[in-house]
């Protein structure tokens, strides 16, 4: 066995507080442009034997501009899963079972991920076989129109958890015109419909199936110069394309929003509050400070955790923050209420937990602790090559390299109480904020 | 890996220590109790998991849990539990850097937990919450698998769901929690995971801190033969929901040391094997006819499936069933769904699987079996849960059964322990009364597709849609939600 590589930041992490930080991402990795446009991201580790292949591409539900296609990302995900002339669905889970892969696939507002966990000698074999469903996928309409039901059983598989609904319903009302506001699932309408899209199956696979948008990440038991050759070799061929979606802006909110949900079945109530902030932007203080407030205003430490959920005991789920997005999104706090009479002091009381930031300078000590659980967090999550490729995708998804991780914690780590403050002030501002409520049926 | 995994047993009753010295940075504990749900006494179900929780969130007796919470944070560190039947483990990782302090609150929730009366209202009031809203609220699809084990095992220690009941919470007091405590984790039960690049001297000072623990008697209760079922029941849970989820099932006998294990699971991975879209009852129900989101088997208990890819380790038991999870279906499919799931249950105890899916399916679990010790705290849990059953390291034996399996060995196992009747059927559905009707009518459930299919599989649906399943009135019965574990 070749001698274990254990990052410098996992081997001694407290020196990571000296003067000048350690990166956060700190795994020796090579990342290797194509003349085509695709990108290689290759991870060797020293977790043996195991390799995991995540390919990532930059399209998402975000991608979605025509009215009546939501959800369409998702469900094209599905259809990568229909085969090629050569690799018919069957020949391709042959494939995967002989090297014992767990495999599958995933799909958010900014990307669409296909992962697979299997042993090592089968990567030649396998980076070969994902790189021909990625050029050549071919299947019939009959297949497509089943396909689109098993898209519809999976929203009603989702549909029984309310904050499913909750989400639905605070995008909806918090957008008017960037596709920010459906979710990844879609809208049902869309869903219902999507049995008759079939020609435009093959405008979107065309479209964002383009080596320009795409991503390889190959972490684990592997050589870095053998996994070059091979992707050379199956996919330097594949065409780069030339479609960039149009996606609108978003102009700003000028005034509040609220809605409410009416949940069928009983439920405590939840309430879901959500703010205007900017995209991610691995170099910009204002969007550190925000991903920092999440967990200072409302994590298991914060006063109002420790009021709301510990001593009042009214709120029994709590937790807020900002989702990094590609473009401007939401700073979100969501909280289920144990009693329907609490409704209205709980939602005052995440208001005015925000609001407090806007006058009180934080403690620096807190501050302190925060990128301390920052800094751990993220190493003790690195724990396995499959984990690692899967943290490593929401930086592609964002900006297409490891590095940005670096970047972004590099710049929380200058987050000062005063830039808390003055985000505070600049975005948890009631023209910018919209206000969800659910509640189930009326106790008879 | 595995030279590094040492077993230290200690005297008759006494703990036992699994340690897994090793380079990681990463120190990861499991710290496990034989005793579980099925140590709950009558009209106190659920108090097994409220125990844990009183230790794993509950505060020490020299710390509030908020203060615990403070003291964690810069760690990013903290700890869970995980209570089954017959098994509670508390798993917490930490980096080498902060052994010291979070150690020094791991072993303080394990011995000496803070017994606080508004950490008590706080978590029994959280456990009702997972009961009634985050199990039968909002997760049709694992109240379906729940309630099929609270039937199969109707008046046996199995028979109640971990979260208990909602009536035995709201009586439950500070003092029950406590003497369960005393009774249960006790050294008797104790058993220790650690792993990763611990001090010398480490184990010995977790063996000293624990031994002050009462060493106590087993607290493993004896398990009566589960009540064979004389033909099909079904029980339709009626709710306001979108779609019908069903769970179905029956218990066998074998369990991870049974000689036909590696059979069996070699069989329920080819029929079923967990969200995969390689499984025969995935391809037959949604890649074919689009029915639904997925299909699978079990022959282990598997909670929260849908969140998870990998079983959780450490639910170890000694007693299993067989199961079918159809994910939810458009209602109008549902007679149908479940005819079809039950005509692939039929074929597969009929005639099995070719001899080169046998192969084909040995071969994925030679490799995949490898995949569930990513993590060293899964390889750490495996361990113990091997200890428990008396069989090697996992892999090596299911890797070593596998080579020498034949075809024939599973064809002979599913004849022996799987059956095409006397299954318990549960349904998670709006309109009971409307499904019921349909199922007591036994009248052709015709599908209809949105695209051409081929011929044979129409010829199929021919046979399936009209299926009989011979239901009496007496056999279906409805549950509305709020009855259910009440």
């Amino acid at each position: 066995m070749t001698r274990p590589i254990v990052p410098a930041l996992l081997a001694a992490l407290s020196l990571a507080t000296a003067a000048e930080p350690k990166k956060i991402f700190d795994y020796p990795y090579e990342q290797t442009d194509f003349p085509n446009g695709l990108r290689l991201i290759t991870v060797p580790t020293d977790y043996p034997n195991i390799v995991a292949l995540y390919i990532v591409v930059n399209t998402g539900s975000r991608n979605e501009v025509e009215p009546g296609k939501s959800g369409f990302a998702h469900f094209f995900e599905h259809m990568m899963f229909r085969g090629t002339k050569k690799y018919p669905p069957q020949k391709w889970e042959q494939i995967m079972k002989s090297a014992g892969a767990a495999t599958n696939a995933f799909t958010s507002d900014d990307l669409t991920a296909y992962h697979a966990t299997f042993s090592k000698e089968s990567l030649p074999a396998i980076l070969e076989l994902e790189a021909d469903r990625f050029q050549n996928l071919d299947y019939a309409e009959s297949v497509f129109r089943t396909e689109a039901l098993a898209v519809n059983g999976e929203y009603n598989k989702n549909s029984a958890n309310p904050t499913s609904k909750l989400f639905e319903k605070l995008r909806d009302l918090a957008f008017d015109t960037h596709t920010y506001k459906h979710t990844t699932m879609g809208f049902l309408a869309d869903i219902k419909a999507m049995p008759e899209q079939y020609e435009y199956s093959k405008t979107f696979f065309n479209r964002f199936y383009r080596p320009e948008y795409t991503t390889l990440l190959v972490v684990g038991d592997v050589k870095t110069a053998e996994v070059k050759a091979a992707v050379e070799k199956h996919w330097g061929g594949w065409k780069r394309g030339a479609y960039v979606a149009p996606i609108p802006k978003e102009a700003p909110q000028t005034g509040e929003r609220k809605g409410h949900v009416e949940w069928p079945v009983p439920t405590a109530p939840w309430i879901g509050v959500g703010y205007k902030v900017p995209a991610f932007n691995d170099s910009d203080k204002e969007v550190a400070a925000l991903q920092l407030i999440g967990s200072l205003a409302f994590g298991q430490t914060a006063p109002a955790y420790q009021r709301l959920v510990l001593q009042e005991q009214k709120v029994d789920v709590l937790f807020g923050g900002s989702q990094p997005r590609v473009d401007p999104y939401l700073f979100t706090v969501l909280s289920r209420v144990k009693k329907q009479e609490d409704v209205d002091a709980v939602r005052e009381s995440v208001i005015s937990t925000l609001n407090g930031l806007k006058d009180t300078l934080l403690e620096s000590k807190r501050l302190q602790a925060l990128k301390s659980n920052m800094r751990y967090g993220f190493a003790m999550g690195l724990d396995n090559s499959e984990a690692i490729a899967g943290t490593m995708t929401q930086a592609i998804a964002l900006a297409r390299t490891p590095e940005a991780y670096n970047r972004f914690y590099a710049t929380m780590e200058q987050v000062t109480p005063e830039d808390i403050r003055n985000v505070a002030r600049k975005y948890f501002v009631e023209t910018g904020r919209t206000i969800v409520t659910l509640s189930g049926p009326k106790a008879k | 890996m595995n030279k590094l995994l040492m077993l230290c047993g200690a005297a008759a009753f006494g703990a036992e220590y699994v340690t897994m010295p090793g380079q990681s940075p990463l120190i990861q504990f499991r710290i496990a109790f034989r005793a579980g749900s099925a140590n709950d006494p009558k009209g106190k179900e659920g108090l097994a998991n409220l125990t844990a929780s009183m230790m794993s969130s509950g505060g020490s007796k020299t710390k509030a849990y908020k203060d615990i919470l403070e003291e964690l944070y810069p760690m990013a560190s903290g700890m869970v539990n995980q209570v089954d039947k017959e098994m509670t483990v508390f798993v917490g990782t930490t980096h080498v850097d902060n052994l010291e302090p979070y150690y020094a609150l791991l072993r303080d929730a394990i011995t000496a937990p803070g017994w606080r009366e508004d950490d008590f209202k706080r978590l029994r009031d959280s456990q009702k919450n997972a009961l009634r809203l985050g199990l039968i609220g909002n997760n049709d699809e694992e109240l379906g698998k729940e309630v099929l084990y609270s039937k199969l095992y109707q008046g046996h220690p199995y028979g109640e769901a971990n979260l208990g009941r909602t009536s035995a919470l709201e009586s439950m007091t500070l003092a029950d929690v406590q003497s369960f405590y005393k009774r249960h984790f006790t050294q008797a039960n104790l058993i220790v995971g650690v792993t990763g690049k611990y001090p010398a001297g480490f184990v010995e000072r977790i063996k000293k801190d624990l031994a002050v623990l009462p060493k106590g008697m087993p607290s493993t209760v004896k398990l009566p033969a589960v009540k064979p079922l004389t033909e099909t029941r079904v029980t339709i849970v009626e709710k306001k929901t979108r779609s019908v989820a069903y769970s179905f099932g029956y218990p066998i006998d074998v369990t991870r040391n049974h000689p036909d294990f590696p059979a069996l699971l070699l069989a329920s991975t080819w029929f079923g094997n967990h969200r995969s879209s390689g499984g025969n009852l995935y391809q037959r129900m949604r890649e074919i006819r689009g029915l639904n989101y997925g299909d699978y088997s079990y022959i282990e208990y598997f909670p929260n499936g849908m969140f998870v890819l990998e079983p959780d380790p450490n639910l170890y038991r000694r007693s299993q069933i067989f199961q079918m999870w159809i994910r939810p279906v458009e209602p109008p499919t549902a007679h149908f769904a479940l005819r079809l799931a039950l005509f692939e249950l039929d074929r597969l105890v009929d005639k099995g699987m070719a001899e080169s899916e046998f192969e084909t399916t040995r071969d994925f679990l030679m490799r995949n079996v490898n995949l569930l010790m990513k993590t060293k705290s899964a390889e750490l849990g495996y361990a113990i849960d091997s200890k428990l059953y008396g069989i090697p390291e996992y892999t090596k034996y299911i890797q070593t059964a596998l080579a020498k399996l034949k075809h024939e060995d599973v064809l002979k196992a599913i004849r022996k322990h799987l059956r095409k009747d006397r299954l318990h059927i549960v349904a998670i559905s709006d309109n009971a009364a409307d499904l019921r009707k349909a199922l007591l009518e036994d009248g052709p459930s015709p599908m209809r597709y949105n695209s051409p299919k081929p011929g044979d599989i129409l010829e199929e649906d021919k046979l399936i849609s009209v299926k009989k399943l011979n239901l009496k009135p007496e056999q279906i019965a409805i549950v509305p939600e709020a009855q259910v574990f009440q």
